[in-house]
């Protein structure tokens, strides 16, 4: 039990995937204009890291060493595009919002990075474990961004507006404020010793 | 050989597995996609024609190409269309209601990719309530600062509009 | 600056000022600009500099106070900084936009790199366009000269870009700077006195300022209207920020090139850059993003015209 919750934690702090492995940088980046979004995101990226964790874990003595990454992206991209049906027929908003940015976890750095490196080495249940905790890790940091940059940006939380007011700071939404905003909180957490150097 | 053949196998059945439930998920969230879809449309094309009672597709093949608006009794009062042209940051999309003898009933912005504060600024109904009631749209003023994407907005929307009013005109 | 020293290259000469008392006679030699913005543009230019100095100054010392670093607040470059920032400014801006471009400035633009020499880009400019991507709405309202009622008007190079041509704006109104514009940018005259002491006492050299304002000329002259070599070029060069940009801050000693071939890349680049974005841009005006796009390109610059080491 204690590793499951090693396996879990670890992907929060020292190896989160926005602030210490710094992977992912694509949804990161475009989505984390508002946490609604961000939330959005970084559930369906978790929802497809679990998955595809397992299944790749479960396989991981019958696929051959030498087909193992066409056979990963099969598999993370039938669960990607599960998931984008599933946002599409129930959350329309949401899918929205999104756009290309669902389909697009197929090419999300995280998960083939987990399938690699963790699900085709470890047992099932750490596995499950692994891609939880990176996925809670992806969003946690994923919505951090979006919160500062959507109440800099446009003054709001999860779009509930707390001033009636223009005077907020464009530039937070913009494509250069998500790579402000990513940078000090790199170093935040470095400084913190949350992640390692 | 062999071994080529076991790799061609193992992946086979992962794509056949894949495949599999990919089709079931599909066949278990299409109708609701569509009903969204359709529900979406509605209400937007409700928003720009609220005089309406219901729309009739037009299409060329397979594509629509412009609503027909009808009244309670069936009658034809006017159209609604997409217009789509190039702003400041890609293609903008705009939805667009005009009544039988050329007035614009009142346009919405579907989708768009402009600069958020700036450009942006053309879906709100301050940008959008400009084309209200106009059949002559050289006179509508485009936003100050977000020259290009207003302009985009106004022209496509007049091109558009000349396009089916002759289009309409012809098929009568 | 000091690491900037260590790397130049030969001649070794030795001069005895220091890097504060250069920092000092740059702001010096920008002090007739300055007046002759709060002539043409009233007292509201005089506040606005003074809270973009005052804000780059207690940033800068509370920062080095924070970090526990050595506090070098009189070294005269963060006033400067400030100062710059100030002078790409409107002059009816809000009293609390100065203010947020100058923390940002020191702050972002210069001490997270480590202060004083370490920065990549020139942090007045990178205030200045944070302050635009931002507040656009401020930052290109402009108020209309010698009028001091804050009556707001469109500047000549937002007319140029559209193509009209300039009327009631005479050239020897946009030499003394009868114009709207920011703070700073408008008295070519004052700017050239300024430019003039930096370039005798060869605190600048000529390459950059040169080669900067000469490719703006050509290409504007080349492609500035319809039809090819027919463009204003004179319009061109006196109006925008060109002046203040190419003798004041694409000159800056930490993110130019090193050597006179470097600068003249540097100078042409920035020319090239600033043409492209006047005129085929979204943004009438395009020094502040020339100059920052070539401070990134520095480094390279100064890899490849690196003078050969003898015997190598």
């Amino acid at each position: 039990m204690k590793s499951l919750i090693k396996e879990f934690s670890k992907g929060i702090t020292v190896l989160n995937p926005t602030f210490g492995l710094i992977l992912g940088l694509c949804p990161t980046l475009a989505v984390s204009t508002s946490l609604f979004n961000a939330v959005g995101m970084g559930v369906a990226a978790t929802f497809v890291l679990v998955f595809s964790n397992l299944i790749i874990s479960a396989l991981r003595n019958f696929i051959p060493a030498r087909i193992r990454l066409p056979s990963y992206i099969v598999i993370i991209a039938t669960f990607v595009t599960v998931c984008e049906l599933g946002i599409k027929a129930y959350l329309p908003g949401l899918s929205k919002s999104l756009g290309i940015f669902i389909p697009l976890i197929v090419v999300n750095c995280i998960i083939m990075a987990r399938a690699e490196a963790f699900a085709s080495r470890n047992r099932i249940l750490p596995s499950i474990f692994d891609g939880l905790g990176m996925g809670v890790g992806f969003t946690l940091g994923i919505a951090i961004i979006a919160f500062i940059r959507e109440l800099l940006g446009s003054g709001s939380i999860a779009g509930i507006g707390l001033l009636k007011s223009n005077e907020f700071i464009l530039v937070m939404i913009l494509a250069p404020g998500a790579l402000l905003t990513m940078g000090l909180l790199i170093a935040l957490s470095r400084l913190m010793g949350l992640t390692k150097r | 050989m062999k071994e080529t053949l076991r790799f061609g196998f193992i992946l086979g059945i992962i794509c056949i597995v894949a495949a599999g439930l990919l089709a079931g998920v599909d066949i278990l969230t299409k109708p609701k996609i569509i009903a969204q879809e359709k529900l979406e449309e509605g209400i937007s094309l409700k928003a720009i024609f609220p005089s309406a009672h219901h729309f009739d597709e037009v299409r060329d093949g397979r594509e629509v190409i412009y609503y027909k608006a009808l009244d309670n009794d069936g009658k034809f009062i006017g159209v609604a269309f997409k217009a789509s042209g190039k702003g400041y940051a890609g293609e903008i999309k705009t939805l667009v209601g005009m009544l039988s003898e050329g007035r614009i009933t009142a346009i919405k912005i579907m989708s768009q990719n402009e600069t958020p504060g700036l450009g942006s600024r053309i879906a709100d109904t301050n940008f959008t309530a400009r084309f209200k009631e106009k059949s002559d749209l050289s006179g509508v003023e485009a936003i100050t600062g977000a020259t290009i994407s207003s302009r985009a907005v106004i022209d496509s929307v007049k091109k558009k509009a000349e396009e089916i009013r002759l289009r309409v005109k012809n098929e009568r | 600056m000091r690491d900037n020293l260590l790397v130049s290259t030969s001649p070794h000469l030795h001069k005895k000022e220091s890097v504060k008392m250069i920092m000092w006679l740059v702001t010096l030699s920008l002090v007739p600009s300055g007046l002759a913005g709060i002539f043409i543009f009233g007292l509201g230019a005089l506040w606005v500099m003074a809270l973009a100095v005052a804000a780059a100054v207690i940033t800068e010392f509370a920062l080095q106070a924070v970090t526990r670093r050595k506090i070098t607040v009189l070294d005269g470059s963060a006033v400067l900084t400030g100062l710059l920032l100030a002078y790409n400014l409107p002059a009816d801006v809000p009293f609390w936009l100065p203010v947020v471009g100058a923390v940002f400035s020191i702050a972002i633009g210069k001490q997270v790199f480590g202060g004083l020499g370490q920065n990549i880009f020139n942090p007045a400019l990178v205030g200045r366009v944070f302050l635009m991507a931002s507040w656009p709405k401020y930052m290109t309202t402009f108020v209309k000269p010698m009028s001091y009622d804050a009556v707001t008007s469109a500047t000549p190079l937002a007319a140029l870009t559209e193509g009209k041509a300039l009327e009631n704006i005479s050239y020897l109104d946009l030499f003394l700077g009868n114009r709207p514009g920011c703070i700073g940018e408008v008295c070519i005259l004052a700017l050239l006195i300024g430019a003039a002491f930096l370039l005798l006492r060869k605190y600048i050299s000529w390459h950059i300022p040169f080669s900067y304002i000469f490719t703006t000329g050509l290409l504007s002259y080349v492609f500035g209207a319809k039809t090819l070599f027919a463009g204003d070029w004179i319009s061109h060069i006196l109006s925008g920020g060109l002046v203040l940009g190419a003798f004041f801050m694409a000159t800056d000693y930490v993110t130019s090139p090193l050597t006179y071939k470097g600068q003249l890349v540097f100078g042409i680049g920035c020319g090239l850059i600033t043409v492209v974005i006047r005129l085929w841009g979204g943004y009438p005006e395009g020094v502040s993003y020339a100059i920052l796009i070539m401070n990134a390109a520095t480094p390279m610059i100064d890899r490849y015209t690196r003078p050969r080491i003898y015997g190598s």
